[in-house]
């Protein structure tokens, strides 16, 4: 019974709030007075201020515990991921389709090489050096200047047939296209201690009816020479580039889909994680239509 | 509701006038059915005729071609709700509406992401499937909580089945009392059940008592005699449910099952509708503010995500995360079993609670309208009084221990002890001997139930005595000579005389008497003695006691031989020139535990009002004795007696009592009854009828109070109902007001509400404390879903992880808060103001939000940016990170280092980073259950190790984050992953800070209470 004497009609009710925003009996706004706002406002911008600085000591010290050269832990990158350029994904991964007699459908993937090459020209890479030994590039101290390591030149003419310098249609037109792959950077990791780390493209499920994926890689063999390892951090060698292998697929069947998978042989290099596709491995489906 | 209530009234038993008067409405038809029955059979019925069916009754086929029509002869069970409805009302209620909406939420959000891209993550199905469980399974438990109470009630109906004897076929037959159809004739004599609503044809000193229809106990009289139009009022009607006393009676059944007074009584109850309970208020109010934050911050966000360029679907995404981010899913689940805790706890102190909110209720009760006859008296007569050789002397009136400490060496009490002895009737069952005598069955009324148990303790085995003080006659007691008298050989083989003993009303006793016996001594009554007689008598009377005299008188050997033959109806012996001996005073005692607990009551600002259908002088005496009217306040008359003053003189400010009786509560407005309930602290109302409780309990509830209503007849069962907790007796109690009740008291004790009041009380603080406790890592939940948006970190903690802290981690811990011990005496404070004190008011929300919430939050982001900057991701980077983070084609996302990540390695450590932030919730709970174990007092005080329960919740914790982060690692689809061991510790000092600031909170609050701090501070 009690709770119908309460039920109050919408004017009412608007007017109780209105008098709760503005109550000129107690000079109350919002249930307070202004020096009441600005006790409680200053409590609060006080307390705030304190928990903020708190936070931000915690951050500092937690900035200085880290080590500026290497990360504390790498348990998540025990085995690098591998991308492939031209990169174009469809619904699920890396989806490359092209038809030879148009231009326009190639035009794009040339470009997407192109542009990544550029990173890859001799004047990107003035600041590194040249390294010939195909061995483990152990340096202990910062022998380079700016207190920072050496790290080694890797330029696109290295890539041959596929740097896109004697072919800058990188054999799409010939419907023998070049992909370039690259190995994710992991600091101090070194894919293997002897032999270098090779690339191996085929088709994933090999169809019966046609033959095996014929390959040129380039640099020969496929290899990523072993004296670009190990990576030493962005702080240690800020001109680092990843060494890069070239694949050219020579007989790729027209007018079907394949799926071809490209791995990296390697002592340390893992490619059967069932959840990552992408470590150790690039898959990627291509379609060339005549 | 105003426009219905009068109807209720309307079986105002005091005149046919009320009955006319408020007879209108639905009602009307109803009696005027059970009017026309009588009137009918009165006119049609001529005694030939009738005599004639008494002697045939009606025959088996006719009896069940009625019952075939009009059903059996019991009162039908109000109407049950049906089980799937009770069971729905369980899966929409409060809370769960709120759950339901998230859920849909979820399945809409996932519709839109699925809409949006063919590969978006199950998580929001999950999400929205889990809630959808944890309404349907709460509501189940709910639903089971509340069958279990309701099977225990079934139990108390359980009644072993009435007989009755019939006259069927011109046969004598006893038949299952429900099998009784109209026109049956049906035999009852003293102590028989009436089996339904009868005319009486034949009756020899019938006495019936209408107490569970009326509340009165006094034994009327029943005759074949049409004495009155009303059917209440007549003397040849028997209703249903009451008891015959005394005597034999033949009647007519005239009325069967719903249709018999009771019956209308019993539905009427059922029209009067339940109020919602106080803790169902509150917890709506809660939702509401729940919602509010919710939906507040989400519309905030959305608009803030609009602006930052977000795109609007993923906008509605983030809304709907955030809603469903702040719904408290555990809650619902918590304080159904917090509640049924206190229930049981309660029902092991004699308070079985029917309905598991009306536990609270009781904890917010701030007036107890109370019954005086078995809830705070013993139910039973007691000698309390003696009076002899001009003395008073005390008899202990205590239940168990029954020890006479006056003086029994006077001549007077050996004659006293005598006449108590033998002038009575009433004998123990046999085959009692090993029972305490105050537990053992008597046959006989009260009053010589009193007086045999009295004397059987003081003087041993009282059979024995009247054996060798063998009867030779005996006239009972009734109502016009007012005395009862008998006759006896002595036990002195030597003492040839016969014995007359008499006991009755003082004043008749006196009468007959010329001298009276003091010391031994048989001196002339004169004019000093009869005055202290009066004295005395006017004492006893006074202290609300039933008063008897008792005389004797030696009949000469001489004139009076051993042979000679007595005559009751003749009176051929000496009626006057009696000796008097004394007198002795009879009451129902109130229970001894009753005083101290109306004293628990009053400090605990609970007002007790005493509603009884008795004597006003008897039950202010009760009253004062039990501290209902405390004994330095005084009534106006009072007053007015103290000063010798008229009562329209007295300063009615003055009196703080006051004993209002149900004449005068009948020509009161509503106003009136207003003034007196708010302007006397102490109030007793007297001579009510049953009906009028109704008015009261309205009266109270127009205060604003809480209203227990205490209750055990059918009667009392609108009042019951009326009330904001209705509390039947368990022993006393009928069915119907068990039915109509909330709370069922086992024992019929008064201080067993008193301690359901102190559960009640401690579980509002401590549903509080819980609370608090839920809504506090709200935020921290809320917090990483705002930074995201905001800031673009990768997601801190997932929705799974989520559900995992508040269905996981969180409940235990939450229903350990329902042990915890008061923080001080809960009752030394007022009950709470049903609107002002709430469940969630202001300053625990604020405190709870924007205080440890935000650093529990703050504690947690560390725990988070931690695992994160050692994995190689800076604070730095993480900004603005969360596009590129989340697309699933770049797999070669830079972090601090300058390594590459590949989309799964990210998501992997994202899940550490859920596991993380998990992690630092968790702990911090820790910290966070521990601090809410108090409000105001310092843990140090209240115990750190005194409610072990809060440990066990505390280790629950522990291990179920430890099973998730290193037993379930491996499995994906929950998103954990193992963390590092020290990750576990990172949040401790933070933790430690939210204790230490809450200790520091309470500190202020106890060294300035009332202050600014207090006011903003204190939940």
């Amino acid at each position: 019974m009690a709770a119908l004497h309460e039920k109050k009609s919408c004017s009412q009710r608007m007017e109780e709030f209105q008098r709760y925003c503005w109550n000129p009996d107690t000079g109350q706004m919002l249930g307070r007075t202004l020096s009441r706002w600005v006790w409680i406002s200053l409590y609060y911008v006080a307390f705030y201020v304190v928990m903020t600085g708190l936070f931000a000591l915690c951050i500092y010290s937690l900035m200085c515990t880290l080590d500026p050269y290497t990360p504390d832990y790498q348990d998540r990158l025990k085995s690098p991921g591998v991308t492939l350029r031209p990169d174009v994904y469809g619904e699920k991964g890396l989806d490359i389709s092209y038809n030879v007699s148009d231009s326009r459908t190639w035009t794009n993937l040339v470009h997407t090489l192109h542009d990544f090459l550029e990173g890859y020209s001799p004047a990107a890479q003035e600041d590194n050096i040249n390294c010939t030994s195909n061995k483990v590039f152990i340096q202990e101290s910062f022998g380079a200047p700016n207190h920072t390591k050496f790290s080694c030149k890797f330029t696109a003419d290295m890539l041959q047939n596929c740097s896109g310098l004697q072919d800058p249609n990188f054999g799409f037109e010939e419907g023998k296209p070049c992909f370039i792959i690259k190995m994710n950077r992991i600091v101090r990791f070194l894919p293997s201690n002897t032999t270098a780390p090779r690339v191996d493209c085929a088709f994933l499920d090999q169809p019966k009816d046609i033959q095996p994926l014929q390959v040129e890689y380039y640099p020969p063999n496929g290899t990523f020479s072993l004296h670009y390892f190990p990576y030493y951090g962005n702080k240690a060698q800020p001109h680092y580039s990843n060494p890069l292998v070239a694949a050219k697929l020579l007989n790729v069947p027209g007018n079907t889909e394949v799926v071809i998978v490209c791995k990296i042989l390697a002592e340390h290099v893992t490619y059967d994680n069932p959840h990552d596709p992408f470590e150790g491995k690039v898959e990627f489906k291509l379609k060339i239509e005549n | 509701m105003g426009q219905k209530t009068p109807q209720i009234y309307s079986v105002e038993l005091n005149g046919a006038k009320d009955m006319k008067q408020t007879d209108k409405g639905d009602d009307k038809d109803k009696y005027r059915g059970l009017w026309s029955t009588c009137l009918e059979l009165r006119k049609n019925h001529h005694k030939e005729h009738v005599t004639k069916e008494i002697d045939l009754g009606l025959s088996s086929t006719q009896a069940a071609e009625l019952l075939a029509r009009d059903g059996p002869n019991a009162l039908s069970p109000p109407q049950e709700t049906p089980e799937i409805i009770k069971f729905l009302k369980q899966m929409v209620g409060g809370f769960s509406i709120l759950l339901w909406v998230g859920a849909i939420l979820c399945w809409i959000a996932y519709g839109i992401q699925f809409s949006n891209d063919k590969s978006s993550s199950l998580d929001n199905v999950y999400l929205g499937t889990v809630l959808a469980l944890v309404v349907i399974l709460t509501g189940i438990f709910a639903y089971y909580q509340e069958a279990k109470s309701t099977n225990i009630m079934a139990s108390f109906s359980k009644m072993i089945p009435q007989q009755a004897l019939v006259i069927r076929d011109s046969e004598k037959k006893i038949i299952p009392a429900e099998q009784l159809v109209v026109g049956d004739i049906v035999e009852i004599k003293g102590g028989d059940q009436i089996p339904a609503d009868i005319r009486l044809l034949f009756a020899q000193g019938c006495k019936v008592d209408n107490s569970s229809l009326t509340g009165e106990s006094e034994p009327q009289p029943r005759s074949c005699e049409f004495t009155h139009d009303n059917p209440l009022e007549t003397k040849n009607i028997g209703f249903y449910s009451t008891t015959c006393l005394e005597g034999t009676a033949t009647g007519m059944v005239i009325n069967t099952g719903d249709r018999t007074i009771i019956g209308h009584i019993a539905s009427l109850a059922s029209g009067v509708g339940n109020e919602k309970t106080p803790i169902a208020t509150e917890i709506e109010h809660f939702v509401h503010i729940v919602a509010g934050v919710a939906i507040s911050i989400g519309v905030l966000f959305f608009i803030i995500a609009v602006s930052m360029k977000y795109r609007v679907l993923d906008s509605i995404i983030f809304l709907i995360g955030i809603i469903v981010a702040n719904v408290p899913e555990g809650l619902l689940a918590t304080v159904t079993v917090t509640l049924s805790l206190t229930a049981k706890r309660m029902a092991k102190k004699n308070c079985l609670v029917k309905n598991l909110e009306a536990v609270e209720t009781l904890g917010s009760t701030s007036i107890i309208c109370s019954d005086k006859t078995g809830t705070l008296t013993q139910n039973r007569m007691t000698v309390a009084h003696l009076w002899f050789d001009n003395q008073i002397f005390m008899a202990d009136t205590s239940e168990d221990h029954f020890k006479q400490t006056f003086d029994q060496s006077s001549g007077t009490w050996a004659s006293l002890s005598k006449i108590i002895t033998l002038c009575n009737r009433a004998e123990f069952r046999p085959g009692q001997e090993r029972v305490p005598i105050m537990k053992r069955v008597v046959v006989g009324d009260a009053s010589e139930t009193a007086l045999l148990k009295f004397s059987e303790v003081v003087l041993g085995d009282v059979m024995e005595i009247r054996k060798r003080n063998h009867k030779v006659a005996e006239i009972p007691f009734n109502s016009t000579n007012k005395f009862q008298l008998s006759i006896h050989k002595t036990d002195d083989p030597t003492d040839k005389r016969f014995l007359m003993v008499m006991k009755g009303a003082p004043e008749k006793i006196l009468e007959k008497c010329s001298t009276i016996m003091v010391n031994g001594q048989e001196q002339p009554l004169d004019q000093s003695t009869a005055e202290a007689f009066y004295t005395a008598y006017m004492e006893l009377g006074g202290l609300g006691e039933r008063v008897l005299g008792f005389c004797h008188l030696y009949l000469s050997a001489d004139e009076f031989p051993e042979t000679y033959s007595f005559d009751v109806d003749a009176m051929n012996f000496p009626m006057s020139n009696l000796c008097f001996v004394g007198l002795l005073s009879m009451i129902d005692p109130p229970r001894s535990t009753v005083p101290d607990a109306i004293t628990k009551c009053r400090s605990a600002g609970i007002k007790v009002i005493m509603v009884t259908g008795d004597h006003p002088i008897t039950a202010k005496a009760i009253a004062k004795s039990v501290g209902i009217i405390s004994a330095n306040s005084e009534t106006v008359e009072d007053i007015a007696k103290r000063l010798n003053i008229a009562v329209e003189q007295v300063n009615k400010q003055d009196a703080k009592a006051v004993v209002v009786t149900g004449m005068e509560l009948k020509d009161m407005s509503e106003d009136q009854l207003d003034e007196v309930l708010t302007s006397y602290p102490e109030i007793v109302f007297a001579r009510t009828s049953p009906q009028q409780k109704l008015i009261i309990v309205e009266g109270c509830q127009r205060q604003d109070a809480v209203v227990a209503v205490t209750g055990d007849g059918v009667n009392d069962s609108p009042a019951l109902k009326k009330a904001d907790i209705g509390i039947a007796m368990g022993i006393a109690g009928s069915d119907a007001a068990k039915n109509a009740a909330d709370m069922v008291l086992l024992d019929d004790n008064f201080a067993s509400i008193v301690t359901g009041v102190e559960e009640g009380r401690l579980i509002f603080d401590n549903l509080k404390k819980t609370i608090a406790y839920t809504l506090t890592k709200n935020i921290a939940e809320l917090c990483p879903f705002l930074i995201y948006i905001i800031v673009g970190v990768p997601l801190p903690l997932g929705t799974i992880t989520i559900l995992f802290i508040d269905l996981g981690t969180d409940i235990v811990p939450s229903i350990a808060l329902a042990y915890e011990k008061a923080e001080s005496d809960i009752m030394n404070r007022k009950p709470r103001h049903k609107k002002k004190d709430r469940l969630v008011n202001k300053p625990l929300a604020v405190y709870s939000y924007l205080h440890i919430g935000l650093m529990q939050s703050l504690g947690a982001f560390l725990v988070y940016f931690t695992v994160y900057a050692q994995e190689g991701f800076r604070p730095s980077t993480l900004i603005n990170l969360r596009v590129e983070w989340e697309k699933d084609f770049v797999n070669n996302l830079e972090d601090s280092y300058g390594q590459e990540w590949t989309r799964y390695q990210r998501k992997y450590l994202e899940w550490t980073g859920y596991t993380a932030f998990f992690i630092g919730i968790m702990i911090q709970q820790i910290a966070d259950l521990i601090i809410r174990k108090t409000r105001k007092n310092s843990i140090f005080q209240q115990g750190l190790f005194r409610n072990k329960v809060i440990w066990v919740g505390i280790a629950s914790q522990i291990i179920i984050a430890l099973i998730l982060s290193y037993g379930l690692g491996s499995i994906t689809a929950l998103n954990f992953t193992m963390l590092r061991p020290q990750y576990w510790f990172v949040a401790v000092p933070h933790a430690f800070l939210i204790w230490v600031y809450d200790e520091v909170r309470k500190l202020f609050i106890r060294l300035y209470p009332g202050s600014w701090w207090d006011k903003n501070m204190y939940y």
